[in-house]
């Protein structure tokens, strides 16, 4: 009897589960997947009342994408993210080492500073941000918005891989030290190696950070630094909206956050807590 | 200055009630997905999509989904199903409502993913020991669960607070503060007067002021967290 009803019992909440969860996704699947398939209507087609949810797919927007300047606002971003992660993942792991392993009185207060960028309003790092990058006559190139994506990138690479660091036991350091290798040694030859897999969890969100990044690129640049997030907007400002050009910049935009999207999940609470947060 | 009032009451509408909402929500699905059963982890990856996509995307598509022009809810639900004569972006207070259930579709992950951490972090005898004394589902979760979850749920709330509060880019996208100032939040406001009018040092001053309330806002938080 008592068999019975706790089997009744959990049925009914493996149907609550299924069915909540099912409801949340569509909610939160549906927005994307709308914009992916509008991507492939035509002007005529997007406008039509009801929807088409079956329709013949056109290429036309992606055409019309790839010959005019997107290339060049697509080939942007891709060197904005990837530059950012090479000059973020050398910078951070020599501090994050540092961090990790030269305790000082100073070095937790350094740590809390650092932390502090991530929570400052973006806002408030802009204004002087783009006075100095006016004044170094850096507006609207690459180089400025490389730099400012650090800004918020580099506490949360140096915050991630130092947590990381703590954990690994200072004896294998200790052991190769005693056979001669120097700090910078240790670092790079064994160090380094082991942490591969963090190392590389903390590029893809560096990249991915980057890579979907607005406000510091929509203020910092104007015409040919312009990274694709800066066009989307750009698009949706004229007065009449190409709607299914914007559709499709928008799915080239999360190309990226659907490949990687496996690989980080794991680390992506670490990243945006900045490893306050396992 | 009644503009940077407004933008005061719109920033405290906004961050409230985008977090409480997305916190709650966050919670319950942890709750729910904390059950060992089959499709779980591909449940986990396909409500983690929103935080890996640009934010601006985000926008984007509750803009689209919303115009009353080409979007399935705000043209076709709306207009041609419902027969309401309304653009959801265009009316003052739903366009707030429309921001911010687009916040909350952005945001509510990571208080899932954050507050799914905490649950799986509570030792499962503990709920063993209650079952022996007659503990009901109720009971765990009020003398178990919450109590153990607090810490965590603190963290998860402190970054939820301040990430509503200079969140830029998803209003940005889908109102730039309109109509008229309904949607003005302080950072939005902040953009408008630096790089709309070029008042770079009456910008600076907002920043600095909006420093402050995160600390205050923060501090408060903490407090509680320790109490």
């Amino acid at each position: 009897m008592i068999n019975k009803q706790v089997r009744v019992y959990n049925i009914f909440r493996k149907i609550v589960i299924y069915v909540f969860s099912s409801i949340y996704i569509v909610f939160t699947l549906f927005p994307i997947v709308w914009v992916i398939q509008s991507s492939f209507k035509d002007t005529h087609q997007i406008f039509q009342i009801p929807p088409l949810l079956i329709f013949e797919p056109t290429l036309e927007s992606y055409e019309k994408l790839f010959r005019g300047e997107i290339f060049q606002i697509f080939l942007n971003s891709l060197l904005i993210a990837t530059l950012n992660t090479i000059f973020v993942i050398v910078l951070s792991i020599f501090a994050a080492y540092s961090l990790a392993r030269f305790k000082t009185k100073a070095s937790k207060n350094i740590g809390f500073w650092i932390l502090s960028i991530r929570f400052a309003p973006a806002f408030a790092i802009i204004v002087p941000f783009y006075i100095m990058m006016y004044y170094l006559k850096l507006l609207d190139t690459i180089i400025a918005v490389v730099i400012a994506h650090m800004t918020f990138n580099l506490p949360l690479a140096i915050w991630m891989l130092k947590g990381y660091f703590e954990e690994l036991p200072v004896e294998i350091e200790e052991a190769a030290m005693i056979d001669g290798a120097t700090r910078t040694e240790t670092l790079i030859k064994i160090i380094i190696p082991i942490s591969t897999p963090m190392i590389f969890a903390v590029s893809i969100l560096t990249f991915l950070f980057s890579w979907n990044e607005f406000l510091f690129a929509f203020i910092l640049t104007s015409r040919d630094a312009r990274t694709i997030p800066v066009l989307i907007l750009a698009l949706s400002g004229t007065h009449k909206l190409d709607w299914p050009m914007m559709a499709a910049v928008s799915t080239i935009a999360i190309i990226p956050a659907f490949l990687f999207i496996h690989s980080v999940q794991k680390y992506i609470v670490r990243g945006l807590t900045l490893g306050a947060i396992k | 200055m009644p503009e940077f009032i407004n933008s005061i009451i719109v920033s405290i509408i906004y961050t409230s009630l985008s977090t409480i909402l997305s916190f709650l929500i966050g919670l319950g699905l942890a709750l729910l997905l904390n059950e060992e059963f089959k499709g779980r982890n591909l449940i986990r990856t396909l409500i983690v999509i929103p935080l890996a996509i640009p934010a601006v995307v985000a926008g984007f598509s509750w803009k689209f989904i919303l115009s009353s022009e080409v979007g399935i809810i705000g043209a076709y639900l709306l207009r041609y199903l419902l027969n309401l004569n309304v653009a959801p972006l265009a009316y003052p207070t739903l366009a707030l409502g429309c921001v911010i259930l687009a916040d909350i579709w952005a945001k509510t992950p990571l208080m899932f993913l954050i507050l799914l951490a905490g649950l799986q972090a509570i030792p499962k005898d503990l709920y063993d020991a209650a079952k022996v004394d007659g503990g009901t589902s109720w009971k765990n979760f009020r003398y178990i669960t919450l109590p153990l979850l607090r810490p965590l749920a603190i963290i998860a709330l402190i970054i939820r607070v301040i990430d509503a509060f200079n969140s830029f880019d998803i209003i940005f996208c889908m109102t730039k503060g309109g109509p008229g100032t309904a949607t003005q939040t302080l950072p939005l406001l902040g953009w408008k007067i630096g790089f709309l009018y070029y008042n770079i040092g009456e910008a600076a001053a907002l920043a600095v002021l909006m420093i402050f309330m995160i600390i205050i806002l923060s501090n408060v938080l903490i407090r509680y967290a320790i109490r």
